[in-house]
C-alpha cells in the first residue's frame, strides 16, 4: 500500500476553487441549477465534508460490496426463496421496486448537478461518488427485478413505472423531482441529503432491510442494506452545506428548505412504508409499527441531528405527530378500495390477529378504520366482492398528488374537519391534503402552479374516457396488471386462530 | 393468491418483443431516462418553472439531436459494478507502482531542475482537470439517454481519479523538496494569473458557461479533453522520460487507458448520431471552428513549459502532439 495516509494528500484534491474572470459567477453557476442564496463564493469554499474517502477506497470497496451482493442474488434466484415469500411481503417490494429502482437511478442527475454545480470543489468530488452510488442503486434494483421476471411479470413496474402516470408514480415523481431530478444543487444538498437520506432513507431501507431478514427475503435485505451503506456516506454532503448557509446568516432558508421537504417527504413514505410496515409485512415478522419507526427514526434521531446546527422542529410539526396516528391507515383503506389502480397486489392484513395488533400499536383503530373493513368484510362474506371496489375518483391534492383523506382523519377524531384545504390563485381552485402541503405549495407557486393532478387531467379532458377503464388505461395499467386482492379475500374469512 | 397467468416476459415490456434476452448492461439502461421528450414537460412540475425550461432549451432544444438515442452503446458496455471491478484492478496496479517507486526512494533522486518543472506544470493541472470532471458531469446529467449518461459519468470520475494520483505525487515531491510545493497557491497562482495558463482557465471557463448539451460535449470530448489529455498522459511523460523521471511517466500512461475509453465512447456517440442524421456533421464541425483558437491557445501555453525543463521538449511537438490527437479522435469520429 502506498506509504502516505489519505489525510497527507487529500486536501490538495479539495482545493480547486478559484475567482472566476473570463466568466461571471452567474454564468458559471446559473442560480437554476446552483442558487447560492446569496452567500458569497469564498464562503462557499470552506465546505468540509465530515466523511472522507478517495478514489482508490472507494472502488476497493465498492467492487467487494458488488462481489458479494451479486453471489447472494446467484444463489438465491435459483432457489425458490422468491416464490415462497409472503403475499403480503411481495406486495411490498413490489411497491417498492416500482417506486424506488428507477428513481435512484434518477438521484444520479441530482448528485451530478451537485458534482457539477455544488459551489466547492470539496463538495464536486464528493457528490461524484455520490452519481455513481445512484448509478448503483438504480442498476441493482432493476438487476434484481430483472432476474425474477420470469417469476413475477409485474416486476416489470421495476423498469416501466416512471414511463406510466400511474397516480402514486405521479406523486412520486413530483416530491423526487422537486427534491432532485430538478431541483439545484444547494437545495439538493439540504432536501435530498440533509433531509431525506439523513432522514427518511434510513426508515425504508433499514426498517425495510430488517422486516425482509426476519421473513427471509435474503435477496432483498442484502440488497438495500447494502444500498444504505453508500447512502448514509453521500448524505454526509447535507451537513457541511447546512453549516455554510448557517454560518452566513441563512438558517431561514436552510430551515425553509428543509421544512417543505420534511413535509414531501413524510407524505411520499406514509403511502409507500406505512403500508408496508403496517399491513404488508406478515404479522409474525413485523419488528415495528410504522409509527414506532418515526418515532423512534425520525422523532428522536433526526431532531437531534438538526437541531445541533441551530435549526428548529417544522412549524407543523404538531399536524405531523397526529398524521402519524391515521393517515396510513387512511392511505391503505384508499390503495386497498382503488386496488385496481396500483400495479402490486394489495392485501388487507385485518385479519384478526393483524387487527389486534393494530389496536394494540394504534388504540382505537378498531372503532375508527376497523369499521371500514367490517362493512368491505360483510361484503366479501356476503359474495359481492365487486362492493369492496371503486366506481368513482377520489380528490387528489395538489401539492402532494395523493389522494385527500380528511373525511377519513375526522372520522376517526384526528381532525376538526373533514373538508380538504382550497386555494384559489388566478382563477384556478386548488385543493390540498393538509395544511403543511397548502404551505408547501405557497412557497414556490411558480414551480407548481401550472401542473395538473391526476383529478385535473381526469376533469379537463385529458384522460379519455374519463372512466374508471380510461383512467386505468391513462395510468398505464393493462387488464391483468391492475391490482387484486394479495390473498384472495382470505383475511374476511379468516377467524381468530393462533392468539385467540 | 392471485396468480398471474400470462407467460413469463423475456424482457421489460417498454422493450418490446426481442429475439434475444437483453443483456445486464442493457436492461439496466435502457429507457431509464424517462424524462426526455417527455410531455408536456420533461419535470413534474409546473411546465414553464424554471427548470423545464432548461431542459428544453438545453437538451430537447438542442441542435444535436437525434430522433432516438437509446440505441446508442457504450462500446465497453460498462455497468457501475464492471467499473468499479475494473478500476479496482487498475487501481491495484497504481498502488504497487507506487510502493515499487516508495520502495525505490525513487521521488527523492529527482534533480532540482526537475521537481522546478514539475512544480510549475504538473501541480497546477488539478485545476483544470477538475474542469474536466465538471462539465463530464454537465454532458452526464444533459444527455437524453442512460447509456450516454453512464459513459460521462464514468470519466468524470476518472478525471478525479487522475487528480487524486497526481494530488499524491504533488505530496510526495513536497515532503521530500520542499512543503511548499504542496502549498494551495503553488496550483492557485499560476492558475489564476500565471500567463501559461491563461488562455486554458479561458477556454476552461468558458466551457463551464456552455449549456447546450450537444455543444458541451462537443468541446470538451472532442475539443479540450483530447488536446488536454495528449498533453499530460503523452507529452508530459514524454518529457518525463526524457529526465529521467520513469515513476510519473509509467503512472501518466496509465491514465492513457482510461482516455482510451472515454475517447471510443465519445467517437462512438458522434458516430451513432452522424449515422441517424448526416447533418449532424455541420452542427459539430461548426461548434468546433468556433472553439478551436481558443483551445489551440491553451495548448500553446502549456506547451511554452515544455521547453523550460532541462531537457525540454519544443513546444511545437508538444502543439502537434496535441493537433494529432484532435484529429484523431474527429477522424474517428467522423469519416
Ligand atoms: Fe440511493
Ligand atoms: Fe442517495
Ligand atoms: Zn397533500
Amino acid at each position: 500500500m502506498p506509504a502516505l495516509p489519505r489525510s497527507e494528500w487529500y486536501d490538495l484534491t479539495r482545493d480547486m476553487n478559484w475567482d472566476l474572470t473570463y466568466v461571471t459567477e452567474d454564468q458559471a453557476f446559473p442560480p437554476a441549477l446552483s442558487n447560492s442564496f446569496g452567500v458569497p463564493a469564498e464562503d462557499w469554499w470552506t465546505w468540509d465534508e465530515p466523511y472522507k474517502i478517495a478514489y482508490t477506497e472507494y472502488v476497493h470497496n465498492q467492487a467487494g460490496k458488488d462481489q458479494g451482493l451479486f453471489s447472494v442474488n446467484n444463489v438465491v434466484s435459483r432457489s425458490s426463496i422468491f416464490e415462497n415469500l409472503d403475499p403480503g411481503w411481495k406486495a411490498a417490494i413490489l411497491a417498492h421496486y416500482g417506486a424506488i429502482a428507477v428513481a435512484e437511478y434518477q438521484a444520479s442527475i441530482g448528485e451530478a448537478r451537485m458534482a457539477r454545480f455544488g459551489r466547492a470543489a470539496a463538495w464536486r468530488n464528493m457528490a461524484t461518488y455520490g452519481t455513481l452510488d445512484e448509478m448503483r442503486h438504480g442498476q441493482l434494483q432493476t438487476y434484481f427485478p430483472y432476474q425474477a421476471l420470469n417469476k413475477e411479470p409485474r416486476l416489470d413496474w421495476a423498469h416501466k413505472a416512471y414511463h406510466t402516470n400511474e397516480w402514486g408514480i405521479i406523486a412520486a415523481r413530483h416530491v423526487f423531482d422537486d427534491m432532485f431530478t430538478a431541483n439545484d444543487a444547494v437545495s439538493t444538498a439540504i432536501q435530498l441529503t440533509f433531509t431525506f437520506e439523513t432522514g427518511f432513507t434510513n426508515l425504508q431501507f433499514l426498517g425495510m432491510a430488517a422486516d425482509a431478514m426476519k421473513v427471509g427475503d435474503l435477496d432483498f435485505g442484502a440488497l438495500i442494506s447494502s444500498i444504505q451503506t453508500d447512502e448514509a456516506r453521500h448524505a454526509q454532503q447535507g451537513e457541511p452545506t447546512l453549516k455554510v448557509l448557517v454560518k452566513a446568516g441563512k438558517t431561514d432558508t436552510a430551515q425553509n428548505l428543509l421544512d417543505k421537504m420534511f413535509w414531501r417527504a413524510w407524505k411520499l413514505f406514509s403511502l409507500l412504508t406505512g403500508l408496508s410496515m403496517d399491513y404488508y409485512t406478515p404479522i409474525e415478522h413485523r419488528t415495528h409499527s410504522f409509527k414506532e419507526f418515526m418515532e423512534e427514526f425520525i422523532n428522536k434521531q433526526f431532531i437531534d441531528q438538526f437541531r445541533d446546527f441551530g435549526l428548529e422542529k417544522p412549524w407543523y410539526w404538531d399536524q405531523l405527530l397526529n398524521e402519524m396516528n391515521w393517515v396510513h391507515h387512511a392511505y391503505h383503506l384508499g390503495v386497498y378500495f382503488w386496488r385496481p389502480t396500483v400495479w402490486w397486489n394489495p392485501v388487507a392484513g385485518t385479519g384478526p390477529e393483524e387487527r389486534a395488533w393494530l389496536e394494540e400499536k394504534y388504540p382505537g383503530w378498531n372503532d375508527s378504520f376497523g369499521k371500514y373493513w367490517d362493512v368491505m368484510g360483510d361484503n366479501v362474506r356476503a359474495g359481492r366482492p365487486e362492493l369492496t371496489l371503486p366506481e368513482t375518483f377520489p380528490i387528489v391534492c395538489n401539492s402532494c398528488q395523493i389522494p385527500v383523506c380528511t373525511p377519513a382523519g375526522y372520522a376517526a377524531g384526528y381532525l376538526d374537519s373533514p373538508l380538504p384545504y382550497q386555494l384559489v390563485r388566478d382563477g384556478r381552485k386548488y385543493t390540498f391534503c393538509s395544511e403543511p402541503c397548502q404551505w408547501v405549495f405557497e412557497q414556490t407557486p411558480e414551480q407548481f402552479a401550472g401542473h395538473l393532478s391526476i383529478i385535473d387531467r381526469l376533469l379537463g379532458g385529458i384522460i379519455q374516457p374519463p372512466t374508471i377503464e380510461g383512467a386505468l388505461a391513462y395510468m398505464g395499467l393493462s387488464p391483468e396488471e391492475c391490482g387484486v386482492d394479495g390473498n384472495d379475500y382470505a383475511w374476511a374469512t379468516a377467524t381468530a386462530s393462533k392468539t385467540a | 393468491m392471485a396468480v398471474t397467468t400470462r407467460k413469463p416476459p423475456k424482457t421489460w415490456s417498454l422493450l418490446g418483443e426481442v429475439r434475444r434476452r437483453p443483456s445486464v448492461y442493457e436492461a439496466t439502461a435502457a429507457k431509464f431516462n424517462y424524462h426526455f421528450r417527455r410531455e408536456p414537460a420533461p419535470f413534474e412540475m409546473d411546465p414553464t418553472a424554471a427548470i423545464n425550461q432548461w431542459y428544453l432549451e438545453h437538451r430537447e432544444g438542442s441542435p444535436f439531436n437525434v430522433e432516438d438515442w437509446e440505441g446508442f452503446r457504450d462500446p465497453a458496455k460498462l455497468t457501475y459494478s464492471d467499473y468499479v471491478s475494473t478500476q479496482h484492478d487498475r487501481e491495484t496496479y497504481l498502488d504497487l507502482l507506487i510502493d515499487h517507486h516508495e520502495a525505490a526512494g525513487s521521488i527523492a533522486k529527482l534533480d532540482k531542475a526537475w521537481v522546478d518543472t514539475l512544480t510549475a506544470l504538473l501541480v497546477p493541472l488539478r485545476f483544470p482537470l477538475h474542469v474536466l470532471q465538471m462539465t463530464g458531469l454537465y454532458v452526464a446529467q444533459m444527455a437524453p439517454s442512460a447509456f450516454i449518461i453512464n459513459c460521462s459519468n464514468f470519466q468524470a470520475a476518472d478525471e478525479m481519479r487522475r487528480i487524486q494520483r497526481l494530488a499524491y505525487l504533488t505530496r510526495l515531491l513536497a515532503n521530500e523538496h520542499g512543503d511548499t510545493i504542496a502549498a494551495t497557491d503553488t496550483a492557485r497562482e499560476p492558475w489564476q494569473s500565471g500567463e501559461a495558463w491563461q488562455p486554458l482557465r479561458e477556454v476552461s471557463e468558458r466551457m463551464l458557461g456552455v449549456y447546450d448539451w450537444g455543444e458541451a460535449f462537443v468541446l470538451l470530448d472532442l475539443l479540450l479533453k483530447p488536446a488536454l489529455d495528449s498533453v499530460v498522459n503523452d507529452s508530459l511523460a514524454s518529457l518525463a522520460v526524457a529526465n529521467g523521471d520513469e515513476f510519473l511517466a509509467l503512472m501518466l500512461s496509465e491514465f492513457q487507458r482510461d482516455t482510451a475509453r472515454h475517447q471510443a465512447w465519445a467517437t462512438a456517440l458522434v458516430q451513432y448520431a452522424v449515422e441517424q442524421d448526416p447533418a449532424l456533421v455541420d452542427v459539430i464541425r461548426g461548434w468546433m471552428a468556433s472553439w478551436e483558437p481558443l483551445v489551440d491557445a491553451a495548448v500553446a501555453g502549456l506547451a511554452d513549459l515544455f521547453e523550460a525543463a532541462a531537457v525540454p521538449l519544443s513546444a511545437a511537438d508538444v502543439r502537434e502532439a496535441a493537433a494529432q490527437a484532435r484529429e484523431r479522435v474527429l477522424s474517428a469520429a467522423i469519416q
